[in-house]
Formats: C-alpha cells, structure tokens, sequence
C-alpha cells in the first residue's frame, strides 16, 4: 500500500503534470499530422526524457504514444489519410462515413472508445503484469531464452508484409545487437577498433534513424495535400455516442481485449491489432454488407483495439524485458538509460514506479478526453499545420536528439545511417519493427542461451527439462511448425 | 527504389557470407565449445538462407533491375529526397567549426527555402528555431552543443 502512495506522490506532482500535459499535447499534433506515426513521436522524445528522473520521462511516452494513435483517426475521417498506421485499418469506414455527413459520430465514436479502449488495456496490465512479475521470478536463463525466441519467432508470424522478409529484418537486428563486446567472454565483435562501437551500436540514434528520419525521407517525397477536408467545421461529438454504446458495445469489448492481447505479443503492435479487430467485427457482424459504406461497427471495434494495444505491449516489456511493439522497445531502452533494468525485479524493488507508470497511463486516457475533444475541433487549423517548416525543423530535433545521447558526433553518424537504411528497407518491403526488435533481444537471446549451454554442459534436453521452459518451448516449437506449414502452403499455392 | 528480388538475394548473401568471414578472426572461449563467434555465424547461415529464398521466389517477377518509384523519376524528386541526409552530413562536417547556433539555423532556414517558403520567412524561421533549441537543449539541459567560433565571438571565448 505504500508503495501505492508514494506512486500518487511520484505522479501527481507539478512537474510530472506539466510534462504528461504538454507531451499529451505533443502526442495529438504528431499523430494528427499524416505521415508522423506514434512511434516517431517515442523516438522524439527520448532525448528530452533522458534529462528526466524516471517518472516523468516514462509519463512523456505513455501519454504522447496514446494521445498519438488516437489523433491517428482525426486526418483518416477527415482526409483519407492515417494520421498513423495505427488508424490504416478503418481509415476508408471513417472516410466513407465522414463524406455521408457523420463526420461528428465518426470523431466521437473514435474518441470515446479510444479512451475506454485504452482503460481497458490499462486494467489487464494492472492485473496481470505483477502476476507475471511474480511467476517470472523463478525464470532462469532458460526460460528467458524460450521467452526470447518466442518473442522473435511471434513478431515474424504476426506480420502484414512477407514473412521471409520479416524474418530477414529480423535476422539483420540480431546481427547489429552483435557488435560491440560479446555477452559471455567479453570480446569486442565487429567494432574494427572504434571506440565508440566497444558498447555496441548506440539504440537511441538507431531508432531515431530507423523510425524518425526515415520517415521525413519518405515525407520528403510523398505528397500530403491537406487542403480537401471533408467540412471545416466539427459540431457537437458526443451526439449518438450512447446509442452506438447500447448497439455495438460487443464490438468494443471484443476489440479492447484482442487489442491488448495483440499488444502483449512481442512485436505485434497498435497497428496490426487494429486490422485484426476490423476483420473481426466484419466476420462476425449481423451486417457485413454494409463494411466499407460508412459503417460504425467496425470503427468501434478497432478503434477500442489499437488503443488498448499499448497497454498490452507493456506487459512483457516491463515484466521480462521483450517488447510488445516498437514504442515499448524505445521504452526498454529508455528503461536502462535510468539504471531500472526491465524484469520481474523491478516490481520488488521499485514497485512504486511501476504503479506511477499504471496510474500515468489512467491519467494519460482521462486526459484524452478533452484534449481529444480540442484537437478534433482545431483539426482544420492542425491538419494545415506546414509541413514544409515542420520536417526540417523535425530533423534537427532528430539531430539535437541523437548528440544528445552520445554527446559525440557519432550519435549523429548512427541516425544518419539507419534513416537511410529503414527507408531503403521500407522501399523494399522488408519491415524495420522485426529489426528493432532482433536489435533489442540480440543479447538476451545470445546470453541466455550461451548461458544455458554451460549450466547444462553442453546437453540440449535441458531446455526442456523445467516446467516452464519446458512449455516455452514446446510453444515455440508450436510456433516454428505454423511458420514453415504456412510457408509450405504458400509456396504450393503459387506452383498451382 | 526497389531492387529486383534476386539482386537483392544475391546482396544479402554476400553480406552474410562477409558477416560469417569477419567471425573467423574471433577467438575461442577456452574450455568452452561455443565462443563468440557461434551467434554471429548462426545469424549469417539465416540471412542467407532468406538471401536465396527471396532471390529464387523472385526469380520469375518479370520486374525491372531497379524499380524506380515515380517522385524519383525526375532530378527533383531526388534533390528532395537527398536534401535532408545531404544536410545531416554537412552538420557533421561544419558544426564542429562554425558552431551548432550558425549551422542549425542555415539547414533548417536553407531547408525551409529549398521546400518553398518564401526566403525572409525561412531565414527568420532558421533563426528562431535553432535560438530556441539552443535554448532548450543547450542552456536547459546542458547538452554540450559544439559551441564554434560564432559563440566564442559572441561570448568572447
């Protein structure tokens, strides 16, 4: 109970106030901005939470990843365009409903089951991550070791573009979570004698690169003509939301559940969520024909679902250090910047941050209500917001944002060259969240398993010998057999 | 810009083939049958096992070498794409000298300009921009921008 208090305390303190308003504010502008997804506002902010005591600077991403995948909705209704990927799914439903003049139903319809969506997602971290935390306690290196591969092995099965190549993206993380000193003996791998590389590629600039600048490369060439909204003016929100609630709450509960369980698998984030929802509401809706005309019910259950996804996703990125989408990788890093290293542990010994990050995240939804509620009615002067100041001013923050971390040009080397190669990778349809995540799990997975291989000499039953590995791994062999049967399938399909 | 399915197999295989060259230089671990070079080899045999099979699926595309998208069939669709990493790399090479306040405001004022703001609103746009970011990161939190001969002037050293 005390560490309950002295979570209020931590939390409702002027300062951590201000910063969750202000990077709720941060959070709707970049999300309504098409082309600047929820993630590209985590990887902005980083280098201004590194300068904050924890708290703070996990309240800045809670609330500014939120507050984004809600605004996502706003220029999808409006403009056609998704505001983030998170909003893709339902972008032509809200579209189509907008230009039947349902546009005020549509928004609050968005804004309202965003909001419960992400309480949802909020009540099953609350119950279930120190559950987690308690049984994750007796883990040893080779439960970590299955948690690892299963983690890789979901974020390739769950994949909207060819699983080789998110495989491939994967593989190639792993492959930079090589270098710098090995885990076990210590030996500095691939660093060709740079000082710099001793502790491995720096993370922050990686993701920076790989989520932000890649991104302004792809604005740079894209175009994002702003001027035909559907009507200038929004009236009143709130109109018919209870109505939508008594007809189609089935939808919303179905979409905040899947959505956080979605969220909870490593990799798996708000975005593949929300098109599992919106297949789902179609699949099993009374009325299926009207999917794609302007209909409510697929909105409501995924909107719900992509919201709830974030709470999900930071079930096993606190609990055992595996991230369940990309914000939550940027999270785990910014994790062991404060010294509070992911893992059952910190719920014992630092219990009181973990309930400030679950009360900032309650905080963080309420608040999505107004502020929502603003956003939307501003949406015609947000959405004209120049894009042509805002990119180069975007990337000098990227700029300020990667020295900042390093406090050496390198910083700046290391961004540069992932924003290339995420855009190259993008281009290619190679996905670059599998990548993030081979760099984040690189070294669990080697040392977990180097690990294991000595404790058990060298005998590969050992993995399965404890129960819970045991599972873990019978799991992700599980996983592994739907891969290559899926693949098989696939490949017999275009010999036919 | 999209390469040919095999193009980019056979890129990725050499890559990993390089990957899985590097690792012989490693040592072993004594005692042990599994050094540091085990993971990285593991990681190399995958990413060219995906190298062949995405160059044997796409052997039969019927795609171009090179698809070029359409933005980028054209010089301005390039100079735009390579404004912003052409800008990273002339910070890289004057921030040092001329100092972060000079450079910051000459690529995002120069930037702005090349994206066609008018030039007095770009100028100002440059200035007031890297002022408050030199502000907020600089000053508030101490992040030790390169300072250059424009602070010394201004700070007298």
């Amino acid at each position: 109970m005390s560490a309950i208090a002295a979570a209020a305390g931590l939390v409702f303190d002027p300062y951590v106030i201000t910063v969750v308003v202000a990077s709720a504010v941060f959070g709707l502008f970049v999300g309504a901005i098409p082309g600047l997804t929820a993630t590209m506002a985590t990887a902005l902010l980083v280098p201004i939470t590194f300068f904050m005591p924890p708290v703070p600077a996990l309240g800045a991403i809670v609330t500014a990843s939120a507050m984004a995948i809600f605004a996502g909705d706003i220029p999808g209704a409006m403009l056609r365009m998704p505001g983030t990927p998170a909003s893709a799914a339902y972008t032509d439903e809200s579209y189509a409903m907008a230009r039947k003049g349902q546009l005020e139903l549509n928004l609050g319809v968005n804004l309202v089951f965003s909001v419960a969506g992400g309480l949802v997602g909020v009540l099953f971290l609350i119950v279930a991550a120190p559950l987690l935390a308690e049984a994750a306690l007796n883990f040893s290196s080779f439960e970590y070791f299955w948690l690892a591969c299963l983690g890789l092995s979901c974020a390739t099965l769950i994949t909207a573009s060819g699983r080789t190549r998110a495989v491939l993206a994967m593989l190639i993380g792993l492959g930079i979570g090589c270098v710098g000193m090995d885990p076990v003996a210590g030996y500095p791998r691939f660093t060709f004698g740079s000082v710099d590389l001793m502790s491995g590629i720096s993370f922050i600039p990686t993701m920076i690169g790989a989520f932000a600048v890649s991104e302004l490369l792809r604005g740079a060439l894209a175009s994002h003509d702003t001027r035909a909204l559907v009507q200038e003016k929004v009236g009143a929100l709130f109109r018919g939301i209870g109505d939508v609630t008594r007809r189609y709450w089935r939808n919303f509960l179905r979409g905040s559940v899947v959505g956080t369980a979605i969220g909870a698998l490593p990799g798996a984030g708000a975005d593949i969520a929300a098109w599992v929802s919106y297949a789902m509401a179609k699949r099993f809706s009374k009325e299926p024909e009207k999917f794609g005309t302007g209909h409510i019910e697929g909105v409501v259950e995924s909107t719900s679902s992509n919201n709830s996804a974030l709470g999900g996703a930071w079930m096993p990125a606190l609990v055992f250090g595996i991230p369940g989408d990309s914000i939550t990788a940027i999270v785990i890093g910014v994790l062991y910047m404060k010294g509070m290293n992911p893992g059952p542990t910190v719920f014992l010994q630092n219990p009181q941050f973990i309930y400030a990050v679950f009360m900032i995240f309650i905080l963080a939804n309420l608040l999505m209500l107004p502020l929502g509620w603003a956003a939307i009615k501003g949406a015609g002067k947000l959405l004209r917001a120049p894009r042509n100041i805002l990119l180069p001013v975007i990337l000098l923050f990227c700029i300020v944002g990667s020295f900042a971390i390093t406090n050496s040009p390198y910083g700046i080397l290391v961004m540069l060259i992932f924003g290339i190669v995420g855009w190259l990778m993008e281009e290619n349809g190679i996905p670059v969240a599998p990548l993030v995540l081979g760099i984040v799990l690189g070294e669990l997975l080697e040392q977990s398993f180097l690990t294991s291989m000595m404790k058990a000499d060298g005998d590969p039953t050992a993995f399965f010998t404890r129960p819970i590995a045991g599972t873990l791994g019978a799991l992700t062999l599980l996983v592994w057999v739907v891969m290559a049967w899926r693949a098989l399938a696939g490949t017999r399909k275009t010999a036919a | 810009m999209r390469l040919h399915d095999t193009v980019l197999g056979a890129l990725l295989v050499v890559l990993a083939a390089a990957f899985f060259g590097y690792t012989f230089t490693f040592p072993d671990m004594p005692g042990q049958k599994y050094g540091p070079s085990l993971f990285p080899r593991l990681i190399a045999l995958g990413i060219a096992a995906c190298g062949i099979v995405i160059a044997i699926r796409g052997w039969r595309s019927g795609l171009p070498w090179i698809s070029i998208s359409s933005p980028l069939r054209r010089l301005q669709g390039w100079l735009a794409l390579l404004a912003m990493p052409l800008a990273v790399v002339f910070y890289l090479l004057v921030a040092e000298r001329l100092g972060f306040l000079p450079t910051a405001a000459l690529i995002v004022g120069g930037l702005c300009f090349w994206n066609g703001v008018r030039w007095w609103w770009a100028a100002l746009t440059g200035v007031v921009v890297a002022g408050l970011v030199q502000w907020f990161f600089g000053t508030l939190m101490r992040v030790p921008l390169p300072r250059g001969w424009f602070m010394q002037l201004i700070a007298g050293g």
